[in-house]
């Protein structure tokens, strides 16, 4: 489940800036996966062509990481853990309409995700003792391509739409496929509600989750 | 709609509390089963008699006994006894395992007596009410492809533990060596002595929590405990005798001495007895690289030495000697009483004291604080 609520203010025809959060979970809600903090900014320079940029704090809960030996017996556990995350990022999007209501748009989004050091405990199975073990601080590029479909009519309570997101990072690490709608309550109050897939290909440790469907809600306050 | 939506997000921070580890609570709080596969291993003269070994991890040449274990994940207990004059104990492992010595002699002509080859820990329990001896020879077989650095030689860790007595001669290197480090716990009676290296010969730290450590060396340069770490000593009683004299090193292009002890990192004493003395040209008591720090315990340290070539101090402490606490009393021959890095001629100065001292006396060449 991914839960998010947002606030943005326009600062003029063309720009805006805006504050986001968000929660997610895993284990069939049960276990908090990741929450987020961010700001963040948009402009619009020509018609169809977006700018945006932002940073965002991520917390993560890490997965547990089981290691073996060559016999399949237990090397080390280490635990599950909490540590955070800093996200630059930057993207522009190009749209272009159809039809009258029919709009397609591509959207590509760089993005550097830096992890901090940290020392966290494992369980050293050879000698049943819990040991340290410092995970590096470690830094990421990836390039985000989305290529999304959408109908959006004037006055609509509803804007569907569907979306396949790449995750690029000299191999594709992961692929979303994501339907959903948006529901223009009014000009300041917006839900969004979807589905997610979220298709795992070459993700590293940090990425490590498997194939995983997620059911999105958010809540967008315009002012 | 947006009732709902807060709603659910309640909701889901209310469930979402658990995590989705694995559940390994029965490994980390010691309550998992795991059986343990206990070898008898009994010496005598040029054979072994060898029982309990139902996996065929030994292999037995005379009474030289080869223990090979590597991938295994079982809980392994080797129990030695009896007397062997050409034997040894060479084990091949790559988890923790335990080593009773339950009243054996080993003397090894041409290596150590006992080669531990395993990088994990080894639980060395000198069993209580026993007498054992480790020997080795004056010359090792070099053409072995694993090392060999002492009478006692573990690769991996080694916590001493139990009551019994244990006399360790290195006739070759060392008495004692491990490329890791060592924690004697319990109330062991260790006598380590060698002609040729050091005592204790320790790369990563040396806990002593107990026990009674009995520490003889007489080559030149010898240290009773070498170091490359730590040293913590927080209970035991242990007395450290050199008689070496220093020699002149050409790589540091500078005078070795002997040393009861020395270690690269920090010395700690919070309680137990030390007693050092040091009897060669230039040997030291206690030369450390980083602080002295002395809390506790009684601590003294006599160096009965020569200035000739080397210079000897009692106390060495590159960093600071701080005193807060126990008994520090430090003596020399010749020379002066401590050296705490600081550029004084002043005795008083050569120490920090912390707290309130019962009695003090500094003199250049004796210098005593007990609180």
């Amino acid at each position: 489940m991914i839960m998010g609520v947002g606030a943005e203010k326009k600062l003029s025809k063309k720009a805006s800036i805006g504050l986001e959060a968000e929660l997610r979970t895993r284990n069939d809600l049960k276990t908090i996966d990741r929450w987020t903090l961010g700001i963040g900014g948009e402009y619009k320079p020509i018609k169809n062509v977006k700018l945006a940029a932002g940073y965002l704090l991520l917390n993560n809960n890490f997965r547990e990481d089981i290691s073996y030996k060559a016999d399949g017996s237990y090397n080390n556990w280490r635990p599950s853990y909490w540590g955070i995350r800093h996200r630059v990022y930057a993207s522009v999007t190009g749209s272009y309409k159809l039809t009258k209501n029919l709009q397609v748009s591509l959207r590509e989004r760089w993005q550097y995700t830096y992890r901090p050091e940290k020392t966290v405990e494992r369980w050293d199975f050879d000698n049943y003792w819990w040991e340290d073990k410092v995970r590096n601080g470690k830094g990421k590029n990836q390039l985000r391509s989305r290529l999304q479909l959408e109908y959006d009519k004037k006055h609509a309570l509803l804007t569907p739409y569907a979306s396949v997101e790449l995750y690029n990072s000299w191999a594709i690490e992961k692929i979303r496929y994501t339907v959903g709608t948006d529901i223009n309550l009014s000009k300041q109050h917006a839900f969004n509600v979807y589905y997610r897939f979220q298709d795992i290909q070459h993700a590293d440790a940090d990425d490590a989750t498997p194939d995983m469907h997620y059911i999105g809600v958010g809540y967008k306050f315009k002012f | 709609m947006k009732k709902i939506f807060y709603l659910m997000v309640i909701a889901s921070c209310m469930v979402a509390c658990q995590n989705d580890d694995t559940d390994f609570s029965a490994y980390t709080n010691g309550t998992a089963t795991i059986p343990t596969h206990v070898i008898n291993i009994s010496y005598n003269g040029n054979s072994v008699k060898v029982t309990g070994d139902n996996s065929g991890y030994v292999s037995v040449d005379g009474a030289d006994v080869t223990v090979n274990a590597t991938g295994k994940n079982d809980s392994l207990l080797l129990v030695l006894s009896g007397s062997t004059a050409d034997g040894s104990l060479l084990v091949f492992r790559d988890k923790k395992y335990g080593i009773q010595l339950n009243g054996v002699s080993i003397t090894n002509p041409d290596g150590p007596a006992i080669n531990n080859q395993c990088g994990k820990a080894l639980y060395l329990e000198v069993a209580s009410s026993t007498k054992n001896t480790l020997v080795d020879g004056t010359a090792y077989d070099e053409t072995k492809s694993y090392q060999q650095k002492g009478a006692l030689f573990s690769e991996g860790q080694i916590f001493f533990s139990g009551a019994g007595e244990l006399d360790v001669t290195g006739n070759c290197k060392n008495a004692i060596a491990s490329d890791d480090y060592i924690v004697v716990d319990g109330w062991p009676i260790i006598t380590a002595q060698s002609s040729t290296g050091h005592g204790i010969k320790v790369n990563d730290g040396i806990w002593i929590n107990g026990g009674t450590l009995d520490i003889k060396v007489t080559a030149d340069a010898a240290r009773g405990i070498k170091c490359d770490s730590v040293v913590v000593i927080t209970r035991g009683d242990i007395t450290i005798k050199t008689t070496g004299d220093c020699v002149y090193d050409e790589a540091e292009g500078d005078y070795s001495s002997a040393a009861c002890i020395k270690c690269d990192d920090a010395f700690t004493m919070t309680a137990g007895t030390l007693a050092m003395t040091s009897s060669g040209d230039g040997g030291k008591g206690l030369n450390c690289a980083n602080i002295v720090n002395i809390k506790g315990g009684v601590f003294s340290a006599i160096t009965t030495g020569s200035n000739e070539e080397g210079k000897p101090k009692a106390v060495k402490g590159d960093k600071g000697i701080i005193l807060s606490g126990g008994s520090f009393y430090a003596k020399v021959k010749k020379s002066s009483a401590c050296d705490n890095g600081v550029d004084t001629d002043v005795p008083s100065e050569w120490v920090t004291v912390v707290g309130t001292p019962f009695e003090t006396s500094y003199d250049k060449k004796e210098i005593k604080v007990v609180f």
